[in-house]
This record gives structure tokens, C-alpha cells and sequence, in this order.
């Protein structure tokens, strides 16, 4: 008898249908996970790990008759080129990843585009370089704005308000930072503004003494950070303080402000402008953006930078695509992204750059540009990017 | 653009980070000199050193002077086992001896990202604030890293010179054998040497850590620096060491006042070969 | 370095070449079989270093001698339109080249020193490619859009290079020629020569060797086979940069032959199957992995200095019943 009832329970246990379970969707994340730009890549795949738990605990991404959970898979390309193409490699082919969302640092853009291109991988970035979008590149698109959309407004900005006339610009010696300083240039002759410096160093550099030295001697009006990485960014505000500089400083691709705030400190970082990093605890930050900002410090007990907000987004958004094209194939999809508009934690994000890039694959929304002042951040005015007036 | 200020400005900038350069290059060289072995993982112990200085001195509170010593301590006792377990038995091949080195590079700084994450952190100097005085200006902590980096070079030589341990050291540095039959313990003093170049090299670490940051990745310049200063100065050399770090701040400081950070790395490296080449014992006569 | 030992080596080395031929055929994963060809490139610089490091030679160089055949084959296609089979022996010789003057001026330097002066020769080659002659190597952005292997045609047939199971066989090609011509020169007369100079390089110059001579055949020979793994990098990669050839990569190679083994050809073929197997599982795991790597080398470093091959070669020797009396063969 009592076997009986076992035997019925086994099987009605194992041919009961089991709770519909959902089809895996995966999202490959790339980014430089260990070594000085370290923070860039674990804020990247923490924000799309948010949004796809946020996704997943709702029950799912449904579209059209199927239902997915989204499945997050990350590498650390050590931002190495050869290693890029690797992980990679990996993702597109053994993981079967259509969709790669954030990676940072344009030379392992680049590399990955050997790829993603022919396989018809969906590919969102926040590497910075006008070279990395355009019609050759049909599934690339960058999630956040680069050189070309922060620069010249900025700059145009800085002339206005801040009466600026010489410059001096500061890079990192490898393809971002070229790319920017190449911007920062283009847009500084543009303006007639006289670039007094225009100077590289090796990215592992920490004493800047002798470099400041020599540039702190032409007394330039402006200094710009360009885009060095966030522990950088600190000891160049510090020992630019300590040697007395106290005019006006920006950090053109500023992503991570708290981090070389910390390193800084307060008083060395006071005045310091960034106009591509939101404020995300302003009064004028969209409350979508704080909820994402202070649910990213409980669970994992550091301040949240942009990045993590412009990866969630992106997700978000190809998310969006997705249901708006009933499909996962990357082709339909692609065609649901370009030259679209989409709501997001931030507003309003319109999917355009034809002007410059010859496709509409950049993310465009206003520019806000925030400045530390007395040991916070406040806004102090905003500026269109040019691909987007009349938008 | 060259001015005497600049100049002067240049050489008190490159003194205060050449300073603790020595002190790094001190240690490799101390434990070439007994061991005949180049600590490729040299460089993870000022990464410790860092490390020290934010767990014990930022997080913990501890006052920056009783850290350093600490840190000396510690360190010391973490390369006397070091030695003790992994170099010693390789004595007898300098090659497997420098290969184990890498590994413990690679094991130390993996073990570092994992255990202190990479974030870069940020430790509070005890002498924040700036000094200036003819048109010239010094970050107060500079200042203390430079004296306190010239006392523990004193406190070394010192005690080379006049202890019994140092002249053991010495001894031991200059004929192994004969300070065997003399009845030195070489094994320990192997051992002592190979703590105290390690302790040397976090010290370093400790000191400039409010300067910059700390993280996992920040020993390899440090070593590389030492490596150049090392080989201007004469492998196992120590007065050469303090030479080499002296001519190596030196450079470092007024090159960029005329050439471009790449091309001041590259003539580096290119003076590096030529030196090797034309006298490899160094430019220090020992 | 007996017969025994040659046949030994050619049967090994033939199985390996065919069960390598067979990948492709058992598998149609892309990306085993990118795996497949990474390693096998990384042999060919892995028992090309072997045979240097065999000698005494740290040569930290290496990955420069790659680097360099990269390059030159990259920025000669890219730039003046040649096809890669003009390019492939140019890069390689001027490797080649490199390698050869690099010993010439160096080898009379002795341990630590020479290590060290091709440490500053590394820096010095990675820093050159990175921020000189910014118009032929492309600086700090590299090298993009390195054009994949012209047709091989023959008689009217013509074989494209451009899939990956194309390019995995054409690297197997190249790694068996490596193969062969240093199994070939394991056995020759200037591999023997070579084995007296690793016993004792005094009694090998006494009994009239021409020690500096046979270590820049070496050498050379190296650079060569280095170079020819780096074009190969560069046209199936599409994509160089010069961090591609800096101390980590070399670092890598360092610790495929060293665990590996360097006094035996199979030392490095078992460090870099071994390694790059293992870091596919690792991959997951960022930091454990180089934790891995650093505590393999520690322990075998400790336990077995002549590598995994070298200590599977003695445990072999001793198990074998030895035709001479116990006694006379324990002091080898």
C-alpha cells in the first residue's frame, strides 16, 4: 500500500509539468575588472546586473509569446586589446551571447568589433571615439556621450560663463585618451581659445610633479582632466593644489567623481567642473535615478557612479527594443533602437548622430554640468549636444 | 622654458619621491647582496606596506608613526619566513630562486585584489597642508616622507655599521663561507637580510601612501624604478643604491622639463642597456 | 639524447600533429577551435623560448621578437599593400635579425644581468611601437584592420584564409615546421653542442666548443620562430596594440615553459596545453586564476624545479629496469 502511494507520488512528481520555466536570455558585459581602470568595469556590470534582477524578479522579460530571464555574463578583458577579442570570443561563440551591454575603453572597443560586427552581435559601449560607430558598424551603439557630444558644448560653455581664453589638456597616453585630447583640441581651436599644453602620460603615472611643473608655468586659465581614470583624476587635483593652482579645473569625461574626490580630498577638488557626470543626488536628479543610486549602496556598499545608471539604462532600453520588435533577433531589434526615442531612468534619450557619425546610434540627452562646491556637487548650468538641438 | 625656480621647484619635487625610491632600492639591493637573489616580488611588499598604512592608520586609527613600526615589524617577520620556507632551498639555483619570486607576485598581488578589493582607497596623511617660501612649494607630507625616509636610511647604515647583527650581515654579504667558519649563522642572517629588505620596501609603501593612493597594482612601478636605480648604482651596492636613487629622482624631475614623458621613459631604459652593457657592476666603485 | 629519445620525440611529436589535425573535424565549437589555435601559436613561442632558456638565457625578450614580426608584417601589408607570404618571411627575418643583435651585443653578459638588460630591451621595444613612428605602427591605438592571409592558389586552385578552421590549419602547419626543426635541432651536432654547454659551459668551450657561437644560432633561430608566431597574431587577430607584447604576456610564456619544464622539448607543449586549459575553466574567476598561477610556480619551483615534464622524465628514468648493475647507475 505504502509503496504504491510512493510510486504515484514519484510519479506524479516527475511528470507533473514543471513551473513554466523561463527561456535564458544572455547579456555579455565586458570591461577592465582588474587594474587602474577597475571601477569603470565593475560599475558597468553592476548596473546591468540590477536591471536584469529587476527584470527577472517582476517574473521575466515577456516578448511575445515567450518569457525570458535575463542572464548576465560578465568578463574582465583587463583592459588588453588581445584579451577583449578573447572573452569575446568567448561569449559570442561557446556562451552564444547575442547581445554584448557595456564595455569601456576604446582600444577593446575596437578589438571587440572584429567580432560582434560579423556575427551580428548588438554591441553597446561607453568607450569614447568617433571611429567606433557608423554605417559599418550596423550593430554598434554607445550608451552614454563621448568627446564629440560633451566637448564642444562644454568648452563653448566654459568660454561664456567662465571667460576663458588659454587652455591647458591632460590625457592618458593610449586610444581614449588620444581621442579626447584630439577632441578637446579640435574643439579648443574651434573657439579660439589658445591650447598653452597639450600633454600625454603613461597611464600608470602617479607623480605629476614634474609634468604640472612645466605646465603650471605657463599659467593657463583652464586645466583639463580629460578622460583619466578616476584614481588619477585624484592626485592630479591634489598635487595641483598642493602647487597652488586654484583656477578653473574640469574633468571633461569625469565618471567616477567620488572616487578622485576621496583621493583628492575636499578642499584640493573644490571648483572642479564635470559636465559628462550627472549629478545623481542633485535636486534636479530624475527620482528614478536615486532609487537606482541608493538601492546600488545597499546592496553593495559603495557610492553608485554613472556608469552604473548609464549601463542599467542601456539595458533597459535594448530591453525596450526588444518588446517593440517582438523579437530577440538582433537585426529587428537594431532596427527598433536607431533613431528612436526611449524613456529612461534619466528622460528622455533620443537614439540619433546621424550628423556625425552618418548613422543613429549615439544616446543623446541633455548635458547637465555639475561642479564640487564647498563638499557637494551642485549643477551650474546645462548645454545641448549638437547632434541633438532641434530634437 | 627652463628658469632657476623651475629647476629648483624640479628638484625639490624629484628628492621627496626619490627619497622613498632608495628606500625600496635599498632592499632589493640588501637582499641581492646576502642572497644573490633579485626579489622580483620586491614590489608587492610596498604594496603591503600601503595596505598596512590603510587598515591600521585609516580604518583603524593607529598613530602614523607607532604604524610604521608595526609595519616594519611585521613585514620583517612575514620575509624572514618567506625565506626561511621558499628561498632558502633555492639557493643553490638563482634561476628557480627568481622564477619563485614571480610566483609570489603573482600569488600576493591576486591575493590582494581579492582580499582588499581594487577601488582605489585613500589614506590621511598626518601632515596635511602645503609649505611655501621663496616662491618655491612642499606638500608638508613630502617633507615627512622625506625625513622619515632619511632616518630610516641612517637607521640602516647604522645598524650595518655598528651592530653585531649588521656585521654579521656584512660578513655574510661579503664571503658566505668564511662567516660560516667564523661561526655566523648564515641561514639566519639570510633571513634577517630578506626581512629587512622586505620591510624596507613596505616602509616605502607606508610612507607614500597618503601621498598617492593604495591599491593592488601600485607595486610595479616601484620595482621597476628600483630595478634601474639598482643597476645604476651596482647590484648589491648600497651606498650605489642611494647614488642610482638620487640620479634617478634627478633625471626624473628636470627630463620632463624637456622632453615628452615617452620619450624621458624611453632614454631611461635606452641609458639602462648601455650602462648593462658597458659596466654592468654599476657606476658606484664598491 | 639517445636514439631512443629521437624516436621517442618524432612519435610523440606525430601524434600530437595528428590528433591537432583532427580538432576541427571532431569538433565545430568556434570557439574550442579558437582556443585550439591560441595554443597552438602560444607552442610555438613557448618551445621556442624552451630552447634560449635552456641555454641560461633569460631572455625577457621574447615577446618583443614577437611583437616586432607582428608589426612589421602588419604595417607592410597595411601600408604598402604586400601580401602575407612577402610579409611573413620579411617580419620573421627581421625578428630574426633583432634576435641576432640583441645576442651579440649581450651575450657576453652573465646571469642577472643579461635578464635584466632584456627587461629594459622589452620596455624600450613596447614603448617604441606605442608612441614612435605614429603613422606606420599606429601608436598608443595600434594597429586595425591587419588584412587576413592572402589566397594560397596553385594551378588555378585557390585556398581563402579567412574562416577560423582555415587559419587553425595554417597555424598547425606552421607549428609542425616549428616543431620539426627544433626536434631536428635537438639532435643535431649544435643540439649536442648545446647540451654540453647547459652540463658546463668551461668544459664545453675547452673542448673546443664555440660557445658564443651556438648561442646565437639559438637565438636567431628563436627570434625567427617568435616571429612568425606574430604575424600569424596579427593577420588572424585583425587587431595588435603594443600591450599586446609587454611583460604580461611574456610573463605568461615565462611561467608555460618553466613549469613546463625547460631541459625537455615537451616541457613547454604540457605548460601551455596544460595552463591554457586550465585558465579557460578559470576564466570566471579574475584574480583566482593568476592566484593559481602564482602558487603553481611557488610549488614547483619547491618540489620539482625541472618542471612537470623534467620530473615525469626522471620518475620514468628510475622506473625503468636499468641494464647496468643498481649501483652504478645511482650517481647519475
Amino acid at each position: 500500500m505504502h509503496v504504491l502511494m510512493l510510486t504515484a507520488a514519484l510519479l506524479c512528481a516527475t511528470t507533473w509539468p514543471a513551473a513554466a520555466a523561463n527561456e535564458t536570455l544572455k547579456i555579455g558585459v565586458i570591461g577592465p575588472m582588474s587594474g587602474p581602470a577597475a571601477q569603470w568595469g565593475v560599475e558597468i556590470a553592476r548596473g546591468a546586473e540590477m536591471r536584469a534582477e529587476e527584470i527577472n524578479a517582476a517574473g521575466g522579460l515577456k516578448i511575445g509569446n515567450t518569457t525570458y530571464d535575463l542572464r548576465v555574463i560578465p568578463y574582465d578583458h583587463k583592459a588588453n586589446a588581445a584579451e577583449a577579442t578573447t572573452v569575446v570570443n568567448r561569449l559570442v561563440f561557446q556562451d552564444r551571447a547575442s547581445y554584448i551591454v557595456g564595455n569601456s575603453i576604446g582600444a577593446t572597443t575596437t578589438a571587440a568589433q572584429t567580432i560582434t560586427e560579423p556575427n551580428k552581435v548588438v554591441f553597446l559601449f561607453v568607450s569614447w571615439g568617433k571611429q567606433s560607430l557608423g554605417p559599418q558598424y550596423p550593430y554598434s551603439f554607445r550608451e552614454t556621450f563621448s568627446d564629440v557630444e560633451v566637448v564642444e558644448p562644454f568648452y563653448r560653455w566654459l568660454k561664456e560663463q567662465k571667460k576663458i581664453n588659454t587652455v591647458a589638456l591632460l590625457d592618458v597616453n593610449d586610444q581614449s585618451g588620444r581621442t579626447t585630447g584630439a577632441s578637446m583640441v579640435e574643439a579648443a581651436k574651434a573657439l579660439e581659445l589658445k591650447i598653452l599644453a597639450d600633454e600625454y602620460f603613461d597611464r600608470a603615472l602617479t607623480d605629476f610633479y614634474p609634468l604640472l611643473n612645466r605646465v603650471l608655468a605657463m599659467k593657463p586659465d583652464y586645466i583639463d582632466l580629460g578622460s583619466v581614470p578616476p584614481g588619477t583624476a585624484g592626485l592630479l587635483l591634489k598635487q595641483l593644489h598642493e602647487m597652488g593652482y586654484r583656477g578653473t579645473k574640469g574633468w571633461v569625461s569625469g565618471a567616477i567623481l567620488e572616487g578622485a574626490i576621496k583621493i583628492a580630498g575636499p578642499e584640493a577638488s573644490d571648483g572642479l567642473l564635470a559636465p559628462w557626470s550627472a549629478n545623481l543626488e542633485g535636486k534636479n536628479t530624475p527620482p528614478a535615478v536615486k532609487q537606482i543610486v541608493s538601492k546600488y549602496q545597499k546592496t553593495y556598499g559603495e557610492p553608485a557612479g554613472n556608469y552604473v545608471v548609464d549601463n542599467y539604462v542601456a539595458l533597459d532600453i535594448v530591453t525596450q527594443a526588444m518588446k517593440a520588435a517582438g523579437t530577440t533577433d538582433t537585426q529587428k531589434v537594431v532596427g527598433q533602437m536607431a533613431g528612436k526615442k526611449f524613456d529612461s531612468a534619466w528622460g528622455p534619450i533620443v537614439v540619433g548622430g546621424k550628423g556625425t557619425y552618418g548613422v543613429d546610434h549615439q544616446f543623446l540627452r541633455p548635458i547637465t554640468i555639475t561642479q564640487y562646491k564647498d563638499g557637494q556637487m551642485v549643477d551650474v548650468g546645462s548645454a545641448i549636444p549638437r547632434d541633438l538641438m532641434g530634437k | 622654458m627652463f628658469e632657476a625656480a623651475l629647476a629648483l621647484q624640479a628638484l625639490i619635487n624629484g628628492a621627496s619621491v626619490a627619497l622613498v625610491y632608495i628606500l625600496v632600492a635599498l632592499g632589493l639591493t640588501l637582499i641581492f647582496s646576502i642572497m644573490g637573489i633579485i626579489n622580483f616580488a620586491h614590489g608587492e611588499f610596498y604594496m603591503l606596506g600601503g595596505f598596512s598604512a590603510y587598515y591600521l592608520a585609516q580604518v583603524a586609527g593607529l598613530n602614523y608613526v607607532t604604524m610604521l613600526a608595526a609595519t616594519l615589524l611585521a613585514v620583517c617577520a612575514f620575509g624572514f619566513c618567506l625565506e626561511r620556507l621558499l628561498f632558502e632551498p633555492l639557493r643553490a639555483q638563482p634561476l628557480s630562486g627568481f622564477i619563485a619570486s614571480l610566483g609570489l607576485l603573482l600569488v600576493l598581488q591576486a591575493g590582494a585584489s581579492i582580499l582588499f578589493g581594487v577601488t582605489d582607497k585613500r589614506v590621511n596623511s598626518p601632515f596635511p597642508g602645503v609649505l611655501h617660501g621663496y616662491g618655491l612649494v612642499i606638500s608638508r607630507e613630502r617633507l615627512f616622507v622625506m625625513i622619515a625616509s632619511a632616518v630610516l636610511i641612517g637607521l640602516l647604515y647604522s645598524f650595518l655599521r655598528w651592530s653585531k647583527q649588521g656585521l654579521a650581515l656584512r660578513a655574510a654579504a661579503q664571503e658566505s663561507e668564511a662567516a660560516a667558519l667564523l661561526g655566523i649563522n648564515v641561514s639566519r642572517v639570510s633571513g634577517l637580510a630578506f626581512g629587512m629588505g622586505c620591510a624596507l620596501a613596505a616602509a616605502a609603501g607606508a610612507l607614500l601612501a597618503p601621498v598617492f593612493y593604495v591599491t593592488p597594482t601600485m607595486g610595479g612601478q616601484p620595482l621597476v624604478k628600483a630595478f634601474i636605480i639598482v643597476i645604476i648604482g651596482g647590484m648589491g651596492s648600497l651606498p650605489g643604491a642611494v647614488a642610482g636613487g638620487a640620479l634617478l629622482g634627478l633625471l626624473e624631475s628636470i627630463g620632463p622639463m624637456f622632453f615628452s614623458a615617452a620619450t624621458v621613459d624611453f632614454l631611461g631604459f635606452g641609458a639602462i642597456v648601455v650602462l648593462l652593457l658597458v659596466r654592468p657592476t654599476g657606476l658606484v666603485k664598491s | 639524447m639517445t636514439w631512443a629519445g629521437q624516436v621517442r620525440s618524432i612519435t610523440g611529436f606525430l601524434l600530437l600533429a595528428s590528433g591537432a589535425s583532427l580538432i576541427p573535424v571532431v569538433t565545430d565549437d568556434f570557439y574550442k577551435i579558437d582556443v585550439a589555435t591560441t595554443i597552438l601559436q602560444d607552442l610555438i613561442l613557448a618551445m621556442s623560448l624552451r630552447v634560449v632558456m635552456n641555454l641560461g638565457l633569460l631572455n625577457l625578450a621574447h615577446v618583443s621578437l614577437m611583437g616586432i614580426g607582428a608589426y612589421v608584417s602588419a604595417a607592410l601589408a597595411m601600408r604598402l599593400g604586400l601580401s602575407f607570404w612577402l610579409t611573413l618571411p620579411i617580419a620573421a627575418g627581421t625578428a630574426a635579425f633583432m634576435a641576432l643583435a640583441l645576442g651579440m651585443l649581450t651575450l657576453r653578459l652573465h646571469g642577472p644581468y643579461f635578464f635584466l638588460l632584456t627587461f629594459a630591451v622589452m620596455s624600450m621595444v613596447q614603448l617604441f611601437f606605442h608612441s614612435y613612428l605614429e603613422d606606420i605602427f599606429g601608436g598608443a591605438t595600434g594597429l586595425i584592420g591587419v588584412p587576413r592571409p592572402n589566397p594560397i592558389g596553385f594551378g588555378g586552385f585557390t585556398l581563402p584564409l579567412v574562416s577560423k578552421v582555415s587559419l587553425y590549419y595554417l597555424i598547425l602547419v606552421f607549428w609542425i615546421l616549428a616543431a620539426a626543426v627544433l626536434i631536428r635541432l635537438e639532435y643535431s651536432r649544435l643540439g649536442l653542442q648545446c647540451a654540453a654547454i647547459k652540463q658546463s659551459e668551461a668544459v664545453a668551450r675547452a673542448v673546443g666548443i664555440h660557445t658564443i657561437r651556438c648561442k646565437l644560432l639559438v637565438l636567431t633561430l628563436s627570434g625567427f620562430l617568435a616571429g612568425i608566431a606574430g604575424v600569424f597574431f596579427a593577420h588572424s587577430r585583425g587587431v595588435i596594440n603594443s600591450s599586446d607584447f609587454g611583460i604580461d604576456p611574456m610573463l605568461k610564456l615565462l611561467v608555460y615553459v618553466v613549469v613546463g619544464g625547460v631541459s625537455n622539448i615537451w616541457g613547454p607543449v604540457v605548460g601551455t596545453i596544460g595552463f591554457s586549459i586550465a585558465s579557460e575553466f578559470l576564466r570566471s574567476f579574475h584574480f583566482l586564476e593568476t592566484l593559481l598561477y602564482g602558487a603553481v610556480l611557488i610549488a614547483v619551483m619547491r618540489l620539482f624545479p625541472e618542471g612537470i615534464a623534467g620530473a615525469l622524465q626522471r620518475i620514468f628514468a628510475t622506473a625503468r629496469p636499468s641494464p647496468v648493475p643498481s649501483h652504478a647507475a645511482a650517481g647519475t
